[in-house]
């Protein structure tokens, strides 16, 4: 056994049985089991073929979620950075309820901790919870499943209209001469009949925190619901990031996932969506940044089972210094879905010779009557924009960054919330300057847990 | 006019992609001139407009040219235009994402600081556009769009002589200004290039067809063939060239066609600019 799994174990073992239904609880320890029989993924997996996750097996884990049981002190946390948005803020995995601002919460929307949630309303996460297939292909849905304990529960009731988005934010702490730490948050989102919300989802580390943060995220469209998604990754360089979304949608159903990877680390992000019935259409986006020596994989599935879905996709990769990209796109077409529409790009800037993209769609078609397309470019910014700028009198290294943050911004122009999009650019610009982002403050100061 | 010339082009010899284009061309352009350079699809007059910019591609193999006294060939091209060379593109090209405005500014503060100004801020420099804008007739809304997307023809060569009002550069090549304009738009885009017209700049016109010199009247025109100037004269000649055609030019006596030229003469790269 590996020595990330083996801490995990270990951990695991010596960990305060908390009360929970006993069906969550089975399902944990299945999952659990799974994980342990498969091993980490390995290069030898057709879907690991270009990202290795021997960093994460050498992992010795100190302690998984946060620092102290105790709830952090109120007076830590951050100032909520949205504009009258509901937000709920994770350390290390767990709901930080004095930070977070749950009273703002659009009417007909309920953001509920699953720590709380499994104790005290479990009956809301019958039939929906962990009942993800990917348990069993080669991802680490299983592992994180076996760990879940918190994270959010989102349910918006039918003919909701939630006009602002419900913002959660997950933080990783602990500094850099840390043991690794492992948190495991899990979102569940259920979407009830044409409801309509927009969520957004960032992902930081307080300092240098090292070690692996692992997202699941389960949503549930009804029919004609629409869910509008955006997430910022932007943990540190010492922190192993995966992130595993899983959508399904029913009739009419809309989901729009919109994702920026600007983190240093190692990334590994899989998106699957499945259009299970009749109208539905999604809309999946991504731009990965990669500096320094990150390493930033996408991994995306859409599902087409049903007859009349859409799909678009485009993911956009800018690689600079020895930053490896990895994009996959795997489009499954079902022998039912005809005048299905299934488009995916993914254009790709390297900005240096020692940066690397691996770039693949997949595409499995068993239906007839289908528009299918995909391209992927490799290739450096356009020549002649360059020398139009350059011809007006801006600098090569000026004109090179702007060309070069059109094409990230292009990304961005997607994000429906004006608030949001001018976040995520100011964002991105700083990434590219090259500049050091400031740290945000730490949320916990207490003495570092000893044990 | 005693003074020495802005611009000296001599004996330029350059390739295009590897393609002998130019093959001596001899030039000068004092301060306050307007000149006209004329001649048939690949004669090299766009290679003559790339090389004064130092597009890359375009490369000098024999010859200098002269700006201000200073040697342009080694000056990079974001250093020609800071010390006021300047090209209105053929086709000028359209970048996604990047805003009108935000890169006017972005040019105009480059030359500002070059030349030891102090930075335009937005406020002042939102005052310039207007004022510059109302020239070449374009709506305030084209600024917040991105360079050239989705401009029309016309719309995209008004970008360009706005760029050069803003510019203020003391040579101004303009590249087949008038190719795709109708009669309006050649109007507006004259007009905006005869405001620029004045004694401390010089102005070199390249156009295959003599329409546009009826509203920018040249102080000299050049006809071009086969990479050299076979013609100078003053602006009758432009009309000379229009009524007898581009063969009267590259014939020995007979008007034999462009092709006809080509097969007797294979040797000479035609090149794929025009």
């Amino acid at each position: 056994m590996s020595q990330a799994l083996e801490s995990l174990m270990r951990l695991s073992a010596e960990a305060v049985p908390i009360a929970i239904p006993e069906w969550i609880l089975q399902r944990r320890s299945e999952a659990l089991g799974i994980a342990l029989d498969q091993g980490l993924p390995t290069r030898q997996l057709e879907e690991w073929k270009n990202t290795s996750l021997e960093r994460l097996d050498a992992m010795a884990f100190a302690r998984v979620g946060p620092v102290s049981t105790a709830e952090p002190a109120g007076g830590d946390a951050p100032a909520p950075t949205g504009s009258g948005a509901a937000e709920l803020v994770f350390v290390d995995g767990h709901l930080d309820s004095a930070a977070s601002s749950l009273e703002r919460l659009p009417e007909g929307v309920r953001a509920l901790s699953l720590a709380t949630t499994m104790r005290e309303e479990p009956a809301l996460l019958e039939g929906r919870l962990a009942r993800l297939p990917e348990l069993k292909s080669p991802t680490l849905v299983a592992l994180q499943t076996g760990f879940m304990d918190d994270g959010a529960v989102i349910v918006i009731d039918p003919d909701t209209r939630a006009a602002e988005p419900i913002r959660m934010r997950f933080v990783s702490t602990g500094e850099g001469g840390d043991l690794p730490s492992a948190t495991f948050p899990r979102l569940l989102v259920i979407a009830g009949r044409q409801s309509e919300a927009r969520l957004f989802q960032e992902f930081t580390s307080a300092g240098n925190a090292k070690g692996l943060t692992a997202f699941v995220a389960e949503l549930y469209l009804a029919p004609g619901a629409r869910i509008d998604a955006t997430t910022l990754q932007a943990e540190s360089a010492s922190r192993i990031h995966y992130t595993h979304s899983h959508a399904h949608l029913e009739g009419d159903a809309r989901f729009d996932s919109t994702i920026f990877t600007l983190g240093r680390g190692l990334v590994r992000s899989e998106l699957e969506v499945v259009l299970g019935e009749p109208g539905a259409e999604t809309h999946m986006r991504g731009l990965f940044l990669g500096r320094e020596a990150a390493h930033v994989d996408h991994f995306t599935t859409v599902d087409h089972v049903e007859a009349n879905c859409t799909s678009h996709e485009e993911y956009r990769g800018v690689l600079a210094d020895r930053s490896h990209g990895v994009f996959r796109g795997r489009v499954i077409v079902r022998p039912g879905a005809q005048k299905t529409e299934a488009r995916q790009s993914n254009p790709n800037l390297l900005l240096d010779e020692r940066a690397r993209i691996n770039t693949k769609p997949q595409l499995e078609i068993y239906a007839d009557d289908v528009k299918a397309s995909h391209g992927s470019t490799i290739g450096q910014l356009d020549a002649e924009a360059l020398f139009f700028l350059r011809a007006r009198g801006i600098g090569k290294a000026e004109a090179r960054r702007v060309l070069t943050r059109a094409f990230a911004h292009g990304i961005v122009d997607r994000v429906a919330d004006e608030d949001l999009a001018r976040e995520i650019r100011t964002r991105i610009d700083i990434a590219l300057a090259g500049l050091e982002e400031k740290p945000l403050p730490p949320l916990i100061t207490a003495e570092e847990d000893p044990s | 006019m005693t003074e020495a010339p802005l611009v000296s082009i001599r004996n330029l010899h350059a390739t295009a992609g590897g393609t002998p284009i130019l093959a001596g061309i001899n030039l000068e352009l004092r301060a306050g001139e307007v000149h006209a350079v004329m001649g048939p699809n690949g004669s090299g007059k766009s290679t003559l407009s790339n090389v004064l910019v130092g597009k890359p591609g375009y490369e000098i193999t024999e010859g200098e040219i002269e700006f201000r006294g200073k040697n342009l060939a080694a000056m990079d091209p974001e250093i020609r235009a800071r010390e006021g060379v300047f090209l209105a593109f053929q086709y000028p090209v359209e970048i996604p994402g990047v805003a009108n405005n935000y890169f006017l500014r972005a040019a105009v503060n480059a030359i500002r600081a070059h030349n030891g100004e102090e930075e335009l801020d937005a406020i002042d420099f939102i005052t310039l556009l207007r004022e510059k804008m109302k020239l070449v007739e374009m709506p305030e809304e084209m600024m917040s769009r991105a360079i050239n997307e989705g401009f029309s023809g016309g719309e995209k060569k008004r970008n360009e002589i706005l760029q050069m009002l803003l510019l203020e550069p003391a040579f101004c090549i303009l590249d087949e200004t008038d190719s795709g304009l109708d009669i309006d738009a050649l109007r507006v885009v004259a007009n905006g290039v005869n405001q620029m017209r004045s004694p401390e700049r010089a102005m070199l016109v390249i156009t295959h067809y003599q329409r546009l010199l009826d509203h920018i009247v040249p102080d000299r025109v050049h006809v071009l063939s086969k990479g050299r100037i076979v013609r100078s004269g003053g602006k009758e000649l432009a009309l000379e060239l229009e009524e007898k055609g581009y063969g009267w030019i590259e014939g020995d006596a007979d008007e034999g066609s462009a092709s006809d030229q080509r097969a007797r003469v294979p040797s000479e790269g035609e090149g794929s600019t025009s």
